[in-house]
């Protein structure tokens, strides 16, 4: 057919007017993917960190034991046994959980003291790879900790220094215990970083008075994706007297990071369509009024409204669709060097890391993206045309060409 | 018989207003194989006659038909397939379609026609062999002379196979040289092949040529003299 042929030469006839939009197409196109790619890695970073250090994909706790942790609300000790053979589960864990105080020659503060198997600890949380200094406990050492940068730095702690936990044990009876620090992360998140230490749950269980207490079982899944929902229905099913959480439960804000990216990513989508759609439409009228003698010629010697519609259409999604390739090429390979290259924000990482937002970013974007991004400028070019397709349909002969 | 009947044609602009009165009721028939001149002043309404009879335009009162079809009743779209296939235009200021070669724009009225690729072709060669141009097929609007645009023009109103061909003052910005040549071939097609002209022109060279003269004065028929 000859239109495809029609419309696409007409985009070459104002050169310059034409590379202004295609330009402008793949500037935003490029400048969309980067900023998408960007936008992800800071927020599925921080849905990642707090899975990996805090809340794994699921946690099982008794549904007294609430947020006020107490110590008494504690899960049936065979649960354990039970679920970790399970197939799609690739790590699994059990805690006690204390909250109490830390206390340092320099200082106090409040805190959550987790009681964790150091050999199933490291197949859910990933603090044991996050040590800037010491071990992850020493097997035959008691009272060992492991507490994060920020506790140290607050309480004046180093390694192989002293510090003193204190909380309430099975008797509601205040107990002291003096702690050698072990080991000192860091997550790259200091909320979660200033919240809690570590400590062997043999030892925590002991002072309690408690040898076998188990506050949380954590659960770390193989493809959280396709399991998550189905593996919680399934374990509330089994146990219907725990109260099984997923990560988002357990954490409104990972939940919240999560839709926020989504919601980030069609509104900087529709500001880019809303501005591209004006500057296709603009051009494209100016195309359309300056070639009003040949459209009007065109209907005058037989082409129909439909085909000159058409006709505009086809010219317009051409116009608006070519640089979008181009600009999807750039972003990715962007993208590809961003990712591999990495993007460092640790001059500014006091700032990000008190977000929980890591000073160093790999930023990376699902295909997902590029096919919805190209659909949008299809979309968006298809919307412009219709105006100046109206306009051009709405010529009269006889006024486009004056006279015959 | 008649391939055009205007019967009591008037046009009025903007009757609201101050009223122009372009056409005072003008009847006129036009046979198959006529080649003719529509002449006058400025402003007698030559070109506004054309139009109504190309179907551009729309008479304020009066029937015009061509071939029996009343074309004074079609819709806007019915009038956009009817002079696709009835009537043939050469424009002036040639209005070629710019983007296209020669070859294309003598094709185009038949890819809208539907017509085969095996047709178009044998057409396209055909039509640009009789237009003298066969050897600028691939050449664009931009690359010919204006004569050269003119003839292509011609070949693009004949390719249709219309009844008639309408042409508002063809020769108007051709050279001496290029007017002959244009004016030779189309009275070679018109006798030869029998195609009919209507020509509105300014141009003596054209009337000379001519084989009926229809001479308008404030939008009346003056003289309509045969040869």
């Amino acid at each position: 057919m000859m239109l495809p042929k029609i419309a696409w030469r007409n985009i070459w006839r104002s050169r310059i007017r034409s590379f202004v939009v295609i330009g402008a197409v793949f500037l935003g196109v490029w400048a969309f993917i980067c900023m998408m790619a960007i936008t992800f890695s800071v927020s599925l970073g921080y849905v990642d960190d707090a899975i990996r250090f805090q809340t794994s994909h699921l946690q099982l706790h008794h549904p007294d034991f609430g947020d006020d942790k107490a110590s008494e609300f504690m899960l049936d000790q065979d649960i354990y046994n039970q679920i970790k053979g399970n197939k799609n589960i690739i790590g699994i864990t059990e805690r006690t959980i204390v909250t109490g105080m830390v206390r340092s020659s320099r200082g106090a503060r409040g805190i959550i003291i987790k009681g964790v198997d150091p050999q199933t600890e490291t197949t859910v949380s990933e603090i044991s790879e996050s040590l800037l200094e010491g071990k992850f406990f020493t097997e035959e050492k008691k009272n060992e900790v492991i507490i994060s940068k920020e506790i140290a730095e607050k309480l004046k702690l180093g390694l192989r220094k002293r510090l003193v936990l204190q909380f309430q044990d099975m008797n509601k009876e205040i107990v002291s215990a003096s702690f050698r620090v072990a080991g000192i992360f860091k997550t790259g998140n200091n909320i979660t970083d200033l919240s809690m230490l570590l400590v062997n749950r043999k030892d925590i269980n002991r002072l309690l008075g408690a040898e076998n207490a188990v506050h949380e079982i954590a659960i770390l899944l193989d493809d959280p994706t396709a399991d998550l929902l189905a593996t919680q229905d399934k374990l509330k099913k089994e146990f219907p007297n725990t109260l099984i959480e997923n990560y988002r439960e357990i954490s409104p804000e990972v939940q919240l990071y999560e839709s926020q990216i989504y919601i980030s990513v069609s509104i900087l989508m529709f500001i880019f369509m809303l501005a591209l759609i004006f500057g296709i439409i603009n051009t494209m009228l100016m195309a359309v009024l300056e070639r009003s003698r040949e459209l009007g010629m065109l209907m005058a010697i037989g082409m129909n409204k439909l085909r000159v519609f058409g006709m505009i259409v086809l010219e317009t999604i051409m116009l608006g669709t070519i640089g979008a390739p181009l600009g999807m090429a750039a972003g990715w390979l962007t993208v590809k060097f961003l990712n591999k290259r990495g993007l460092d924000f640790s001059e500014y990482s006091e700032g990000t890391e008190a977000f929980g937002i890591k000073s160093f970013l790999r930023p990376e974007l699902d295909s997902e993206i590029y096919f919805i991004l190209m659909v949008a400028v299809f979309v968006t070019a298809l919307l412009a045309s219709i105006y100046p397709a109206l306009r051009a349909i709405k010529l009269r002969p006889i006024e486009a060409i004056r006279k015959i | 018989m008649s391939i055009i009947s205007a019967n009591n044609i008037k046009k009025t602009y903007d009757p609201d207003k101050i009223a122009v009165h372009a056409l005072r009721g003008i009847d006129l028939e036009i046979k198959q194989g006529e080649f003719t001149a529509i002449v006058g002043p400025s402003g007698s309404g030559k070109t506004t006659l054309l139009n109504i009879i190309g179907g551009l335009d729309r008479p304020t009162e009066g029937i015009i038909k061509i071939a029996d079809t009343d074309i004074s009743t079609l819709s806007d779209n019915e009038l956009i397939d009817f002079r696709k296939d009835n009537i043939g235009f050469v424009f002036q200021a040639y209005n070629l379609i710019p983007v296209l070669t020669a070859k294309e724009n003598v094709e185009f009225v038949m890819v809208l026609q539907k017509r085969s690729k095996e047709e178009r072709d044998q057409r396209t060669k055909e039509l640009l062999e009789a237009v003298g141009l066969s050897d600028k097929t691939n050449k664009t609007p931009s690359e010919l002379s204006g004569g050269q645009q003119q003839r292509v023009a011609v070949a693009r109103a004949l390719a249709s196979k219309p009844r008639f061909i309408l042409a508002d003052e063809p020769t108007a910005n051709l050279d001496s040289e290029s007017t002959a040549g244009l004016l030779d071939m189309m009275a070679e097609l018109n006798q030869e092949e029998g195609v009919t002209f209507v020509f509105s022109t300014h141009d003596q060279r054209v009337i000379d040529r001519a084989r009926r003269i229809v001479t308008l004065v404030d939008g009346k028929i003056e003289s309509d003299e045969t040869r």
